[in-house]
């Protein structure tokens, strides 16, 4: 003990810094720190009325702000099952989500179809959407570029037919009908509640389900093959992965969920229109928690959510001009993309970094933070 | 805008913006109509065919896809509906101004955003450019209010040969045509336009040879904007604007610089004329936003049959 007390800032700091590397390093701390994650969002919202100190959360936060983060949270991580595992950058998940949303509703308004079920065909049919863009594109091997332009296409194209065909609901939409008018009330069988906490649970659970599920893909053998691809896709072929086959895996997968969190868009709010659900601006939303949090990362999308959704919507609430947050949402990504391109999950490693540089102290281990986190 | 003809007619569906007429419209139309229709075309096919030369030098010379191009027009728009109403300057005199103006603003823009990370991963440029996008457009949004906006000025129509023209319209089609063949000539005879071509053609090489590469870049970036600007400065003559009218274009863009050949600068005014053709005449006969499905149409067969484009080399990369 007296050791330590003897020890110069210096030493100490190495040793944090070895030890968080340790604890990142262990297959372990990803899992963990998910639980901590969803064990603070399980009670955040019941926090939100309590004073302490004299300040509230509450006056800041409203749940309906964070169902809106944990929607963009959970397409963050189906995007990023695709677009941050494989390295296929998609700017067109605007489709699948708006999928989710108009399969659900067009079948409850037309034929009462269950909400629940409508949420797993339009899933599916996002997913085989993601499909046919993913045979079609990647058998004729369009990558960087060229990819992102044609998923945007494929996006604009869902937007346009359903802006011009009415039975597809045209310009106006559909409004989401009363739940007497498929199910017996209010609750989880009609999805649909008279208050909004149940909501929040039930996005809180799609975004653990989507989250348990990239963290699986990610450590399983079909993780390290879609890795293998970013980093080097004739490399990885060259060795023997199939990665046409794993890529068609990661667009229908990562399609099938930014649906659920489309679906629970229609049901949450009261009309879907083509420029709601379609609108170029939703495949930025889609992908900026992602690409603020951590390319790549399971934590990143939800981090990165909780930075992106809040402080817009708090810029949006107590500043009334209305365009600012989209602003904010600019310089984000110009910001995060020019000074920290591998996200605010890489931060803990790179503050010891940064501290070195500005020769605040002295490094005496390796150094070896420039991986990214997880 | 448009849907009033001197001859008295009425034109069933709405020429730009998004009409929901859904009557069929015969297959054999009226003479006059038929010029009438093409001349619009022309002038959309040049304005589409400046927007996406800019975009293609860009891609060509940096290999980064601009989202920030039809934020550029926007600029252009503003610039001059602001000069001519705010200041009450001649619409034509404004248009060169507005053009020089986006020449340096891209310059800047390029030196803030675009070169610190020119070497980069292509998706981290176009992250950094649809950032740039969303702060251009709405900034203009909140200076000038979303609402859709014309000049002041009144513009009579001409007829040439029984064919009737609103006479903004007119003037933007010499202006666009004019743009055309200067930028064309710019690029193919002078020191600079070779210049440029080089480095669009090899980066590595044409630094060899003793081209200044970071100079080229800022410039084209300039030129693009400049370019991206002119096409927005003679929209407000024929048409309302507002700050969202850029979306638009800008999807179109990259169709046409895709369906010309990212990169190719013939290509993108070949492409951008018959996108041109397909918006006006698939707004006439085609109901809704027909005429934006058969353009993505056109789109994802050229992805698939020729993703090099009309004209492109073998650049699928």
């Amino acid at each position: 003990m007296s050791e330590i007390s003897t020890q110069n800032d210096s030493a100490r700091l190495n040793r944090a810094r070895l030890r968080y590397r340790q604890f990142r390093g262990q297959w372990y701390s990803t899992p963990l720190l998910l639980t901590a994650i969803f064990g603070t969002l399980l009670v955040l919202p019941l926090t939100l009325n309590l004073y302490a100190f004299g300040f509230s959360l509450g006056t800041w936060v409203s749940v309906h702000m964070l169902i809106i983060t944990l929607v963009w949270a959970t397409t963050g991580q189906a995007w990023n099952m695709m677009s941050g595992y494989t390295g296929q950058f998609s700017f067109g998940h605007a489709a699948f989500f708006g999928l989710g949303a108009y399969g659900t509703i067009l079948l409850l308004s037309t034929s009462g179809v269950n909400p629940w079920l409508g949420m797993f065909i339009g899933a599916t049919i996002a997913g085989l959407y993601g499909l046919v863009i993913g045979v079609l594109c990647f058998r004729y091997d369009l990558r960087g570029h060229y990819f992102a332009l044609a998923t945007l296409a494929f996006a604009e194209l869902l937007r346009y037919t359903f802006n011009t065909f009415p039975q597809l609901g045209g310009a106006s939409g559909f409004f989401k009908p009363l739940p007497r008018q498929y199910a017996d009330e209010f609750g989880l069988a009609a999805f649909q509640f008279d208050s909004v906490l149940p909501y929040y649970y039930v996005i809180l659970v799609f975004l653990i389900i989507v989250t348990g599920v990239s963290l699986v893909i990610k450590q399983s053998r079909l993780g390290l093959y879609m890795f293998a691809i970013r980093e080097n896709e004739d490399a990885a072929s060259a060795v023997g992965i199939p990665t046409y086959r794993y890529k068609l895996v990661g667009i229908t997968v990562s399609a099938f969920f930014t649906a659920w969190a489309g679906a629970f868009w229609a049901m949450y709010f009261d009309t879907i229109r083509p420029e709601t659900v379609y609108d170029i601006l939703i495949n930025v939303e889609i992908l900026l928690p992602a690409i603020v949090g951590g390319i790549g990362t399971v934590i990143g999308p939800i981090v990165g959510a909780f930075i992106v959704i809040p402080l817009s919507e708090i810029v949006r609430q107590f500043i009334n001009l209305p365009g600012l947050d989209r602003i904010v949402y600019g310089l984000l990504l110009i910001g995060i993309v020019l000074y920290s391109p591998q996200g605010i999950v890489s931060w803990p490693g790179r503050f010891f970094e940064i501290l070195e540089q500005r020769g605040l102290y002295e490094n005496t281990i390796d150094n070896d933070d420039s991986r990214p986190d997880e | 805008m448009f849907a009033t003809f001197a001859i008295g007619q009425t034109v069933p569906v709405e020429l730009f913006g998004f009409s929901s007429e859904t009557a069929a419209v015969p297959l054999f139309i009226d003479l006059s109509i038929g010029l009438q229709l093409l001349a619009f075309a022309i002038l959309l096919g040049g304005i589409y065919g400046l927007v996406a030369l800019g975009l293609t030098m860009i891609f060509g010379v940096m290999d980064v896809i601009n989202f920030a191009h039809g934020a550029l027009m926007v600029v252009g728009m503003y610039a001059v509906w602001w000069m001519t109403n705010g200041l009450g300057l001649n619409p034509f005199l404004t248009i060169p101004i507005a053009v020089a103006l986006l020449f340096v603003f891209g310059v800047l823009i390029h030196l803030t955003t675009i070169a610190p990370i020119i070497d980069a991963s292509q998706e981290n440029q176009l992250i950094v450019t649809f950032g740039v996008l969303l702060i251009i457009v709405s900034t203009i949004e909140i200076a000038f209010s979303a609402d859709p906006q014309s000049l002041d000025i009144d513009l009579g129509s001409v007829g040439i040969a029984g064919i009737y023209l609103p006479e903004g319209q007119l003037y933007a089609l010499v202006f666009a045509i004019l743009a055309v063949i200067v930028s064309w000539a710019f690029l193919q005879y002078t020191q600079l336009g070779r210049a440029i071509r080089g480095t669009a053609d090899n980066r590595d090489a044409a630094q060899y040879v003793g081209i200044n590469v970071p100079r080229i870049d800022y410039l084209t970036f300039g030129l693009g904007a400049a370019l991206a600007g002119l096409a927005g400065a003679v929209i407000p003559l024929f048409q309302q604007i507002n700050p969202h009218l850029g979306d638009a274009y800008l999807i179109n863009a990259f169709v046409i610089v895709v369906l010309g050949g990212l990169g190719s600068f013939p290509g993108a005014l070949l492409g951008g004329m018959i996108i041109g053709f397909v918006h006006v005449f698939g707004q006439f006969y085609l109901p809704g936003s027909g005429y934006q499905i058969a353009i993505f149409c056109i789109f994802i067969l050229v992805l698939l049959l020729k993703p090099s484009g009309l004209l492109g080399g073998d650049s699928n990369e």
